[in-house]
């Protein structure tokens, strides 16, 4: 792994939902091109984590920079960066009244002001990438799970993002299609994307992660590479989840 | 009363108030009632122009003005009452308390004031400033009164869209502008237009209203018919049967849209 630029950084980010403390005074490096898995209960504050990093949450204190631009400072053209941060939701999100093509071309032609020849000459290519070519036309609804979520990867890609967030991207998959979305995945992270993935396939982070959180009550417990993280976890906590998950 | 229910958010529930019901193809008793009163009204009509000409040729010749005026009170209203509406309803949605309390109490205020008091109050306090024409008075307060409610259907209406598609398009770095114009809206409204086709009917027929502010509509054309030929049963037997006419004919156009469109009720 290439640990040259900081490409995100989080200062002792502290945020709550009512009484509860959904981060509690976290702290994060994230390099260019690194992959890096976070795991954890639910309720451990790992997808809150990840929105913050787009300020889909806003936080109460501390700080984040994406690519030397902090995110939770008001000053800051919020829009701007979030053409930079690629997203991926659980539940897709596509838009249900746009063809697959227009899903990936809006945003393109909307935030980027690409004509729509260039938008769509880029979609296409990036629907070919994720193996979906043939659906250009059809509606989200037609699809099953796992090509509505590639659509979605071709979506946040088509921006030409610095980074890539996976908010648990496979688990409102069937089964059968969770492997279609992983291989995708796992092409991504072969062409140096720099990626954060909150999952629970323990399979894909030890094959793509070089590195691997464990979040548990709105803190980081442990982190590693994959090798030590799935072997010779130190943390009792770290031992518990795992053992239950595996 | 129409009630119309998203089908992805059960709680959302937008109620409307007296528009007549819309018939649809699944409602077997309305879509029976809708024929009946629609050809019976019609053969009515035929039957007593055709019996009895005078009075009621005479006053079916000089109604079609007043109905003109009646579609122009109604269609500028509804025009104007859109845009109020958008905009009252996107304001009940902002996070910017002077922009949602001027919204909220525009929407509490007007909703507490009957329409016809509403039309007074307009027509003369705009009366005292500027002198306007007695349509524009008209126009001015039917599209503020039912602006509001607009405004409570477009909020609805917007709620209505899961909070992921907002997510999705401001991740992908749209503006809230873009993201309402290009993701939000075009989904809300499959879930907006049905009440709005009711308080099409409904506005059209409160346009009678303004017959009392010198407005030449269906109805005050209709009393001037009848002060001058002493013929008041005839006239507004005619008058209510043309109303009963054009708003089935409107509901069931509406319906037809509303099916083309694939609004699912």
């Amino acid at each position: 792994m290439s640990k040259n630029n900081v490409m995100i950084r989080v200062q002792n980010v502290v945020k709550h939902f009512g009484a509860l403390k959904a981060l509690d005074n976290v702290s994060l490096d994230v390099y260019d091109g690194e992959k890096l898995v976070i795991i954890g209960p639910s309720g451990s504050g790992k997808s809150t984590l990840l929105r913050a990093l787009n300020r889909l949450e806003t936080v109460d204190s501390g700080r984040i920079f994406v690519d030397g631009a902090q995110i939770n400072d008001q000053q800051t053209d919020i829009n701007k960066v979030r053409e930079e941060i690629g997203m991926v939701f659980q539940s897709f999100n596509l838009f249900p009244h746009k063809t697959v093509l227009e899903n990936v071309n809006l945003a393109q032609m909307v935030v980027r002001k690409r004509s729509r020849r260039e938008a769509t000459e880029i979609s296409r290519a990036l629907l070919k990438k994720v193996f979906i070519s043939e659906k250009e036309d059809q509606y989200p609804s037609k699809l099953s799970g796992g090509q509505q979520q590639r659509v979605a990867i071709a979506r946040a890609l088509a921006m030409k993002p610095k980074v890539m967030l996976f908010d648990e991207p496979t688990s409102a998959l069937d089964p059968e299609t969770i492997g279609e979305v992983l291989d995708v995945m796992k092409n991504l992270a072969l062409d140096g994307m720099t990626m954060i993935v909150v999952t629970h396939e323990m399979g894909f982070a030890r094959e793509v992660a070089d590195r691997v959180i464990f979040m548990d009550c709105g803190a980081i417990l442990e982190e590693g590479p994959p090798e030590h993280f799935f072997t010779n976890p130190s943390q009792e906590r770290t031992r518990l989840f795992l053992n239950q998950i595996l | 009363m129409a009630q119309v229910t998203d089908s992805k958010s059960p709680k959302t529930v937008i109620a409307v108030t007296d528009g007549s019901a819309i018939p649809t193809r699944r409602d077997l008793g309305l879509f029976t009632a809708w024929r009946v009163s629609f050809v019976g009204a019609l053969l009515i009509v035929i039957a007593l122009v055709g019996f009895k000409p005078d009075p009621y040729w005479e006053i079916l010749k000089f109604l079609p003005d007043g109905i003109l005026v009646t579609f122009q009170v109604t269609v500028m209203s509804i025009l104007l009452a859109l845009v109020i509406g958008l905009f009252t309803g996107l304001g009940r949605l902002s996070n910017n308390k002077i922009i949602n309390g001027i919204a909220s109490v525009y929407v509490e205020v007007v909703r507490g004031i009957p329409l016809l008091v509403q039309l007074f109050y307009i027509y003369f306090a705009l009366g005292r400033i500027v002198n306007v024409p007695p349509l524009t008075s008209a126009v001015v307060a039917m599209a503020v009164c039912y602006g509001a409610y607009m405004g409570e259907i477009f909020r609805a209406g917007i709620e209505s869209i899961h909070k992921g598609q907002r997510e999705a398009a401001r991740s992908l770095g749209m503006t809230s502008v873009q993201t309402m114009r290009y993701v939000i809206l075009p989904q809300a409204v499959k879930t907006i237009l049905p009440p709005i086709g009711n308080e099409f009917v409904a506005l059209l027929k409160d346009s009678s209203l303004v017959s009392i502010l010198a407005v030449s509509d269906l109805l005050r054309r209709g009393r001037e018919f009848a002060a001058q030929s002493f013929t008041y049963f005839e006239t507004y037997t005619m008058v209510a049967l043309m109303y009963l006419i054009i708003t089935l004919f409107l509901s069931k156009l509406i319906s037809i849209m509303e099916e083309r469109i694939g609004v699912e009720k």
